[in-house]
């Protein structure tokens, strides 16, 4: 798996690229600014960016505008973006073109190397990691039209962590269940939710992303 | 013995203080005729206009004359700003004659020009005339006998002096005007600068108006510093001290990783990760230092100034005794406008030192910046967010915010002073 890094922060940087190394992925490049990050990604065509959000000048949002752009130019390379804090509108914007091979997660996720590669795995191979505080944040923004209170607190369970990308046998294990009984969860939600039903894992984290987005639109 | 020589120091300070007050009232004089005498031109100008209106053209030359009233009375407000309180300028001299001679203070600029081309002028004269002749019978006896008889005499009698018992008489004389001129300047400079404080300051409703706008602006200013300070402060919190302490995290789940495949390998990680735990405390100590020093809080402001000036990398002296304690809000502004000065002469003056006074001068504070650098510090525009202009911007702000003064004078070459005054708000 191909990388280009892109963070302002030295330290952070080059710890990233010392774990993932440490770990046997190739981190082709790293870049200190979405300049560098564009041009590292034109030249060395990589798998996947990791990208932090707030790079200079500003340091609010020219990751999220960075990896929009690099994507627009390099269409199918896959991006984690780290953010400080969670910001529902960068989610937004990053998700704006469907979830596939998009990754949002907290900065501090990185401490958690399993999950955090896990994470990366899921990216580069067209999934979606979205962090469990994003999710969380649209659940509790989102004043429903009373389709969720429709599920039980085991579909909601399900639910969030479907949002956060996972496929169905990472959620199971997660929750300590069978994949069988995942699959029914899903099934009994999307009929709840009156959405389409897929397998796909990042359709899915689309699907319910635009759902929770669409239900406080509503409220 | 130790207290006769501390009465003498008392007494010597006291003598200096009398002395510069009198050196700075002869300097207020002398501005004054210059302006007496602008007001001369001016008045006369107005008068010539005025008689010329009797054969229609002064209607067109009037509004000219008036504008050139105005900015002699322009150059006293300003004269008058520097000596002592803010004297606030009147909107513009309205275009049409006859709502000019109708505004009150195009009609008390007028009365000024009368004033000032009358009392301030003779008192000008007399404020310049009064020290050099004091100066000349004082010296008298050095000097008479070496000068043609008919310039013998004193400066205040038509008497020619003979020996040298009269001219000791003088020089005792002198001595007698030098006190006089001394003990009487500071008066007349008071009277001379009178009608220009009673009429080129706005009456009551405009001042009281003015005022409000005033206090408005200060207002947005001080919530916009406010803000930007806020904004500062959440901006080191993330951009540093978090990234510290996700190093750490980062570090750590490496390390972790790395025992499981060779424990060697994790010492190195460990210390990283060590490393940058120690960064994040400074970083977090930084910033709430930059928040509210706590030396502030627990001790004074003099203490907190004396561990800035300490810690300045250009050497700094530090001279801020018998300060006392004023409101928190304007030790903290103290502080922020003494750190932010050293900033800016650490990174832009190239000074071999600077000097930080603070002065308590009844219910103001006084405080002074000084570099040897090479001068030049300007305020950019406030849109700029990065450089040393953006610190005066933000310095300007907050002094404004709390209604004091704030004078910033840096020519190319050095050196740079910087000068606010804070009402003490006690």
């Amino acid at each position: 798996m191909r990388i280009v890094i892109a963070e302002d922060d030295a330290l952070l940087r080059e710890g990233l690229a010392l774990l993932l190394r440490a770990e046997g992925l190739d981190v082709v490049a790293t870049a200190t600014d979405p300049a560098g990050l564009l041009a590292a990604v034109a030249e060395h065509r990589p798998d996947v960016a990791i990208v932090d959000v707030r790079m200079p000048p500003t340091h609010t949002d020219e990751g999220i505008v960075a990896a929009v752009e690099a994507r627009r130019r390099q269409p199918g390379l896959a991006v984690l973006v780290l953010s400080a804090y969670v910001e529902e509108a960068f989610a937004t914007d990053l998700l704006a073109h469907g979830s596939a091979g998009l990754g949002y997660l907290l900065k501090e996720r990185v401490g958690r190397v399993e999950e955090f590669l896990d994470a990366l795995r899921r990216v580069a191979a067209g999934g979606a990691a979205i962090d469990p505080d994003v999710v969380a944040q649209l659940f509790a923004r989102t004043r429903s039209d009373g389709r969720l209170d429709r599920l039980s607190p085991r579909e909601r369970e399900v639910l969030a962590v479907m949002a956060e990308g996972l496929g169905n046998a990472a959620i199971a294990a997660r929750l300590f269940v069978t994949e069988g009984a995942v699959h029914k969860h899903i099934r009994s939600i999307f009929a709840k939710l009156d959405l389409a039903p897929t397998d796909l894992a990042d359709r899915r984290v689309t699907a319910v992303l635009r759902y929770l987005e669409e239900a406080r639109g509503r409220a | 013995m130790e207290a006769l020589a501390q009465r003498e120091a008392t007494a010597a300070r006291r003598g200096g203080r009398v002395a510069g007050r009198a050196l700075d009232a002869f300097e207020q004089l002398a501005g004054g005729l210059a302006t007496s005498v602008l007001a001369v031109v001016a008045l006369l100008w107005v008068a010539v206009c005025a008689v010329a209106c009797v054969v229609g053209v002064g209607f067109w030359l009037l509004p000219g004359a008036l504008r050139a009233a105005r900015a002699v009375s322009d150059r006293e407000r300003a004269r008058l700003t520097r000596s002592g309180r803010e004297v606030i300028g009147p909107h513009p001299v309205p275009d049409r004659l006859r709502a000019a001679l109708a505004d009150t203070a195009v009609r008390r600029e007028l009365g000024w020009l009368v004033c000032a081309s009358t009392l301030g002028l003779v008192l000008g004269l007399l404020g310049l005339t009064l020290p050099l002749n004091a100066a000349r019978d004082a010296t008298f006896v050095l000097w008479w006998r070496s000068v043609a008889e008919e310039f013998r005499s004193p400066s205040f009698a038509p008497w020619i002096v003979q020996g040298w018992a009269g001219a000791f008489a003088v020089t005792l004389a002198g001595f007698a005007w030098v006190a006089i001129a001394v003990g009487v300047a500071p008066w007349m400079a008071r009277l001379q600068s009178w009608p220009g404080r009673r009429l080129l300051s706005p009456d009551r409703g405009t001042d009281l108006a003015m005022r409000v706008q005033e206090l408005t602006a200060t207002r947005a200013g001080a919530l916009d510093a406010h803000a930007a300070e806020l904004r500062r402060i959440e901006r080191s919190l993330h951009d540093g001290t978090q990234n510290r302490i996700v190093a750490v995290s980062l570090l750590l789940g490496a390390a972790q990783r790395a025992l499981a495949r060779d424990p060697a390998e994790a010492a190195p990680l460990l210390g990283r990760a060590q490393d940058a735990a120690e960064q994040a405390l400074v970083e977090l100590r930084a910033v709430a230092r930059s928040i509210l020093p706590a030396v502030l809080e627990d001790r004074s402001l003099g203490d907190a100034l004396s561990g800035l000036a300490a810690t300045s990398p250009v050497p700094c002296q530090l001279d801020a005794a018998d300060i006392g304690r004023c409101a928190a809000s304007v030790e903290a502004t103290a502080y922020f406008v003494v750190a932010e000065a050293l900033t800016n002469v650490v990174r832009h003056s190239q000074a071999q030192g600077s000097v930080v006074t603070v002065r308590r001068i009844d219910d103001r504070l006084e405080v002074a910046v000084q570099d040897d650098g090479v001068g030049g510090a300007a305020e950019m525009s406030a849109g700029a967010s990065t450089g040393g202009g953006s610190g005066i911007a933000g310095i300007r702000r907050r002094v404004r915010a709390h209604d004091g003064t704030f004078t910033l004078t840096s020519p190319v070459g050095g050196p740079t002073r910087l000068e606010v005054t804070l009402p003490c708000g006690l």
